[in-house]
């Protein structure tokens, strides 16, 4: 009986071992086969000619559609369009110069984004495809009153030898990324080497592999993949400074084609697999954070995603906290001071109001920072609240917060006589029609004034 | 209990018992009164028991002061089938003879009557007016409106009361909105199940709606363009600040509430602009709400689906 009942159990779709078919070896023969198959014999009832039904309906006239391969919908959605023949090119404004958007004077003007620029910007993925570089024959950049005070802030941090720590807020569609753009190209247009992680999101939502480092309480975690993936962006775009920046430690321990000569731009070379991604670039950012090498612009996109506690795992199964990714701790580090930054340069988190979620102790954490600068009556935190978190605060609280907010109505006319003199905008431009696209984009958000005037535009 | 039920039926119809049982007059006439004339004018009889002559000339002679055989009705028309209706007819196409000559005004700027209604006028005089009739007098009633008011009579004022109703309906006006000492002029609009509060001054063009901006009000742009449409439509987006309050209803129905109530705000500041803003239809409240469910069906219209048994 058990015999049985254990047969009935073993699943039947078991993989069988193969067997070694006979070959069977038809007989040698001259003559051709019949060439029409003689029909089935009929033996019973089942094998006569059954009847079919007739159908009257339509066949339907199938035309062969080639189907995206897999992954391209997604790349068409994700692509990043920088051009626009059919826009026209816009005449007389200039180019952005190292200085440029440190200038008071500058202020309230367009610039058109240098070639080169653009080529590095789009290495370090700072455009994105939610913004509207598509209707443009060129990439162009309003410098708005913030970032010409963000950009001193970034000046005045190399002659104090210390990094300017700072984190962008402001409502939906303000401009936060576009203002991280700006920072980006101030500091590779002055030689700076630039670090960008285009999406905290990325980090922490446990979609690109992780793996613990060995000897560490409570257990800290790389991402190889990722890290790798950083180290090929921030050589394509960095490549001529580190070229000419050598090494300073002996690394020869990472690889064995760094010689005491050689340069950054090896270093960040040297690491071919992801095994040694983490090594290289916690060797690159040491580098960089030793004195007499150049200035580093360390800037992060989406901020709450990475002061929360994170999608992976560790053995035990307990969740991680985000700061206990050793790139997000670098980041958080620099960001809270603890990291000093020997040669100036800045850390710049800008938060994201889109792809967010509530995070209550960084509010609060940026509320009482913006209470502070602004001489008003600090927040207290809610006392009902029990998911306030220390570690958000003490990564926060050394930084400076800028809010940014819509543009002046000046600088939303500058911003519209672009949009005409690019063929974008069909009604005549006057101080009406700029009050009244400044009043429908919610008091000059930049992103919203777009959607309201260029909605028919946008694909 | 049955029987206390039964006890009670009587009492049940003790109003229509206690009621008249014939058919009684709509209203009493109030200014129709019969004057009959008597045949003999006086009535008190002297009679002097002694002389002859005395009881001769004692003697009434029959027919004296009398022209007509029968009783003449005091108006002419009695006999007609809406006497009362007649006579008015009457007073006034003598009062417009007689003042004919009186310079007129166009009708559009003759003072504006509540004329009683055809039903109304049966009602009050319980005589069934034809329409026809009506017209015919109201006609000349309208005519006589149209005398100068400096010049008019009084005859003419007490004999035209008599076609109009005791309420006007055209006094019955909406506060007119003012500006007060800050410079605000307050607006109510609605539309669906929303009502929206706008305080408008003259500014640069700044929106706060609910304490945030557009944008953040509302997320389709089509509701930020109505809700400021107002402003638009005349070309004053940039001369006016807007704080409007407002609440119900979904995010359509609080924009088009929000216009409304702007454009009564606007009309206050500036008058001139209230035929661009009808134009514009911003002035008159859309009536369309959801219409209600009936018994029977799923929804207002819907009707369950058709089930075999």
């Amino acid at each position: 009986m058990a015999s049985i009942s254990l047969r009935s159990l073993v699943r039947p779709s078991l993989p069988v071992a193969p067997r070694i078919q006979p070959i069977i070896i038809a007989a040698f023969s001259t003559t051709s086969l019949v060439s029409a198959a003689a029909p089935p014999a009929i033996k019973n009832r089942k094998d006569l000619p059954k009847k079919t039904k007739k159908t009257y309906k339509k066949k339907q006239n199938i035309v062969p559609v080639k189907k995206p391969a897999p992954g391209e919908r997604k790349a068409f959605r994700k692509r990043i369009q920088l051009s626009n023949n059919s826009a026209l090119p816009v005449a007389g404004l200039d180019a952005l110069e190292a200085q440029t958007m440190a200038r008071p004077e500058s202020s309230g003007r367009m610039f058109a984004v240098p070639d080169e620029v653009v080529d590095q910007l789009r290495a370090l993925e700072a455009f994105k495809s939610t913004q509207t570089w598509n209707l443009f024959r060129k990439p162009h950049v309003l410098v708005r009153k913030e970032t010409v005070e963000l950009m001193g802030r970034l000046e005045a941090s190399l002659e104090k030898k210390e990094a300017f720590k700072c984190v962008l807020t402001g409502s939906r569609l303000s401009g936060k990324s576009l203002m991280l753009l700006q920072a980006m190209s101030y500091a590779l247009l002055n030689e700076w080497v630039v670090i960008h992680i285009p999406e905290g999101q990325d980090l922490t939502n446990g979609n690109t592999e992780y793996s613990p480092v060995p000897d560490t309480e409570p257990m800290q975690f790389t991402q190889p993949v990722y890290c790798l993936k950083l180290l090929q962006n921030i050589y394509k775009a960095n490549r001529a400074v580190l070229e000419k920046t050598p090494l300073k430690q002996d690394w020869s321990r990472l690889s064995a084609t760094l010689k005491p000569g050689s340069t950054l731009a090896d270093l960040a070379l040297s690491a071919k697999e992801s095994e040694f991604a983490w090594p290289t670039l916690s060797a690159l950012w040491t580098e960089l954070t030793q004195p007499g090498q150049p200035p580093v612009l360390l800037t992060l996109d989406g901020l709450a995603h990475i002061n929360k506690v994170s999608a992976y795992r560790d053995p035990a199964f307990n969740p991680v906290h985000a700061h206990e990714l050793l790139l997000v701790r670098t980041f958080v580090d620099a960001l809270s001071g603890k990291t000093k930054l020997p040669n100036g340069g800045a850390v710049i988190a800008a938060t994201s109001q889109n792809n967010t979620h509530f995070h209550p102790s960084q509010e609060l954490a940026l509320s009482q920072l913006e209470a502070g600068q602004a001489g008003k009556p600090v927040p207290k935190p809610d006392p009902y609240e029990r998911k306030y978190d220390d570690r958000v605060y003490d990564a926060l609280k050394n930084s400076t917060v800028m809010r940014l907010e819509g543009v002046s109505k000046e600088e939303a006319r500058v911003l519209m006589e672009y949009w005409g003199a690019s063929g974008m905008l069909r009604s005549v431009l006057d101080s009406r029609v700029v009050a009244e696209k400044w009043a429908l984009g919610g008091h000059g958000i930049v992103g919203e004034m777009e959607r309201a005037s260029l909605i028919t535009m946008r694909m | 209990m049955a029987t206390i039920a039964t006890g009670l039926r009587h009492a049940k119809c003790a109003g229509s018992i206690a009621a008249a049982q014939w058919r009684t007059a709509v209203l009493p006439r109030s200014t129709f009164s019969l004057a009959i004339r008597s045949i003999t004018s006086d009535s008190q009889k002297t009679t002097p028991p002694n002389l002859e002559v005395e009881v001769a000339a004692s003697v009434p002679i029959p027919y004296q002061g009398v022209t007509h055989a029968r009783v003449v009705p005091a108006t002419p028309s009695y006999f007609s089938r809406e006497p009362q209706f007649n006579d008015l007819y009457i007073g006034i196409s003598k009062l417009l003879t007689k003042y004919n000559h009186l310079p007129t005004v166009p009708p559009s700027e003759a003072p504006q009557m509540p004329w009683t209604k055809l039903e109304e006028m049966r009602a009050q005089m319980g005589e069934p007016i034809k329409a026809s009739h009506y017209a015919k007098v109201m006609r000349v009633a309208k005519r006589l409106n149209l005398i100068e008011p400096s010049l008019r009579p009084q005859e003419v004022k007490v004999a035209l009361t008599e076609f109009t109703r005791d309420i006007n309906p055209f006094l019955n006006m909406p506060n007119p909105i003012t500006i007060d000492k800050f410079g605000r002029a307050v607006g109510v609009g609605k539309r669906k199940e929303s009502t929206a509060r706008a305080f408008v001054v003259e500014g640069t063009g700044e929106i706060l709606v609910n304490g945030k901006t557009l944008s953040e009000a509302f997320g389709r742009v089509h509701d930020r363009e109505s809700a400021v449409w107002a402003l638009t439509a005349t070309q004053r987006l940039d001369k006016y600040n807007v704080w409007a309050l407002v609440e119900g209803g979904g995010t359509t129905g609080q924009a088009e509430a929000i216009t409304l109530a702007v454009a009564k705000a606007l009309v206050a500041h500036e008058p001139a602009l209230k035929t661009a803003l009808r134009r514009a239809g911003c002035i008159t409240r859309d009536p369309r709400t959801v219409e209600r469910k009936k018994h029977g069906h799923v929804k207002a219209r819907k009707m369950p689906a058709w089930v075999k048994r």
